[in-house]
């Protein structure tokens, strides 16, 4: 029984749903209600034998690599994973060197909750890559006034809402995505977020992607 | 080697199947599937597992659960091989199950480098992947020494003209069992880090 209630909760997400969109996007986003209840279902130990896939990428300790934009993934919420490994996968979200690895062939559907879950579970490595520090004070400022409202004081993000916990990311990947997300060329970014990183100059970008990678959450 | 060459030792391979195998299953275990080896494999791929000639991979020390996925895949069609299908379509499963772990304990002997100077190159692709073009490391899969797992061949010491041929059959679809993402990394490859990489796989003991 519980077998058919989470396939049908995968034909569900996997169908379009309503969500209106801000700007063009060739699809509607996946359904947030139903990532959050498969989410609850990822099994940790069947995630870390299918991102034996993902390795060749984003390492063995999910810590990705900094100078080629393959981001940090360990310690990330799982419902961000799930809805951006979702994204990657239909489009929404351009990544066309990752996106035939994430094909219906190579991850089954049912392993997204599992690879989500496990990667989760594993331990933010400090070793992310960092930016020049320069900029630190102006970045702190930003942050606080623009980000930590949905990112959290210390980067730590929500999962129930979708914020990616950005503390500890490499601070490339934060400038290369939030480059992106301003000038619309990533096409999934939360509109709010796009209309606040309008008014950033290219400095400011690198001031606060800097501040970001070098946030350390309490432990809890 | 010449193909003329290798369909003379596929036909004398197969003239050795018409004898029939369900006698040799009553002996001793050990012993029926060495006669196995001996009339089905050994032609091509060595006694021991260890192939004397490029073209046809090393065996010896392979997963047994890669040499049993691939065997099923020629009989029934998924991985296609003209020497392959006929041989296999004779074995059991059991018999397959026999030669998968018959050849995962054979001792492998060290691969042929023939192009020392690609070598760089090839741990770099191997342990690294190119990140320009999306290749991701083999070394996330296959392992770092080239050993592989259950679920991924091992590489270590094969031969590189069959690590070759392999890569440009996964480019051009004409191998299609099992590719997951192996169909992508081919394209992704140049000729020059294919090569490159197949020498390093070939240097990994």
């Amino acid at each position: 029984m519980k077998a058919t209630m989470m396939s049908m909760l995968w034909m569900a997400l996997l169908a379009p749903s309503v969500h209106a969109a801000e700007y063009s996007r060739p699809m509607a986003d996946a359904n947030p209600d139903v990532i959050r209840l498969l989410a609850k279902e990822g099994d940790p130990a069947k995630g870390k034998e299918t991102y034996g896939l993902c390795r060749g990428c984003h390492r063995a300790d999910a810590s990705g690599k900094a100078e080629a934009g393959y981001p940090q993934l360990a310690g990330q919420h799982a419902t961000v994973i799930m809805k951006q490994m979702l994204d990657v996968r239909s489009g929404r979200r351009d990544s066309p060197r990752m996106h035939p690895f994430i094909s219906d062939e190579v991850v089954p559907e049912e392993a997204i909750a599992h690879i989500a879950a496990y990667l989760r579970s594993l331990p933010v490595p400090d070793t992310n890559g960092k930016g020049n520090g320069r900029m630190l004070a102006l970045g702190r400022q930003l942050y606080q006034r623009d980000c930590a409202g949905c990112h959290g004081k210390y980067g730590e993000g929500d999962g129930d809402k979708f914020y990616p916990r950005v503390a500890g990311q490499h601070e490339a990947y934060l400038l290369r995505e939030s480059r992106e997300s301003r000038d619309q060329g990533r096409r999934n970014a939360n509109p709010g977020m796009v209309r606040i990183l309008k008014g950033y100059t290219d400095e400011d970008l690198e001031a606060v992607s800097d501040y970001m990678s070098r946030l350390v959450p309490p432990v809890p | 080697m010449a193909p003329r060459v290798w369909k003379a030792r596929i036909a004398a391979t197969l003239l050795t199947l018409g004898m029939g195998y369900t006698a040799m299953v009553t002996g001793d275990a050990a012993q029926a599937v060495e006669v196995l080896v001996e009339r089905s494999c050994s032609g091509c791929h060595g006694m021991d597992g260890n192939s004397a000639t490029a073209e046809f991979p090393n065996l010896a020390g392979q997963q047994a659960s890669y040499l049993l996925r691939e065997m099923q895949d020629y009989k029934e069609g998924r991985r296609q091989n003209e020497a392959m299908a006929p041989i296999m379509s004779a074995l059991s499963t059991q018999d397959m199950q026999q030669l998968a772990a018959y050849f995962a304990r054979q001792t492998p002997v060290p691969g042929t480098v023939n192009k020392p100077g690609l070598l760089a190159l090839g741990q770099r692709i191997y342990l690294e992947g190119n990140d320009r073009s999306g290749v991701p490391s083999c070394e996330g899969c296959h392992e770092e020494n080239g050993e592989g797992s259950k679920k991924f061949p091992r590489l270590a010491g094969q031969h590189v003209p069959y690590t070759l041929d392999q890569i440009a059959q996964y480019a051009s679809g004409q191998r299609n069992n099992g590719i997951r993402v192996m169909r992508t990394i081919a394209q992704r490859l140049t000729p020059e880090e294919a090569e490159a990489v197949a020498e390093y796989m070939a240097s990994l003991k």
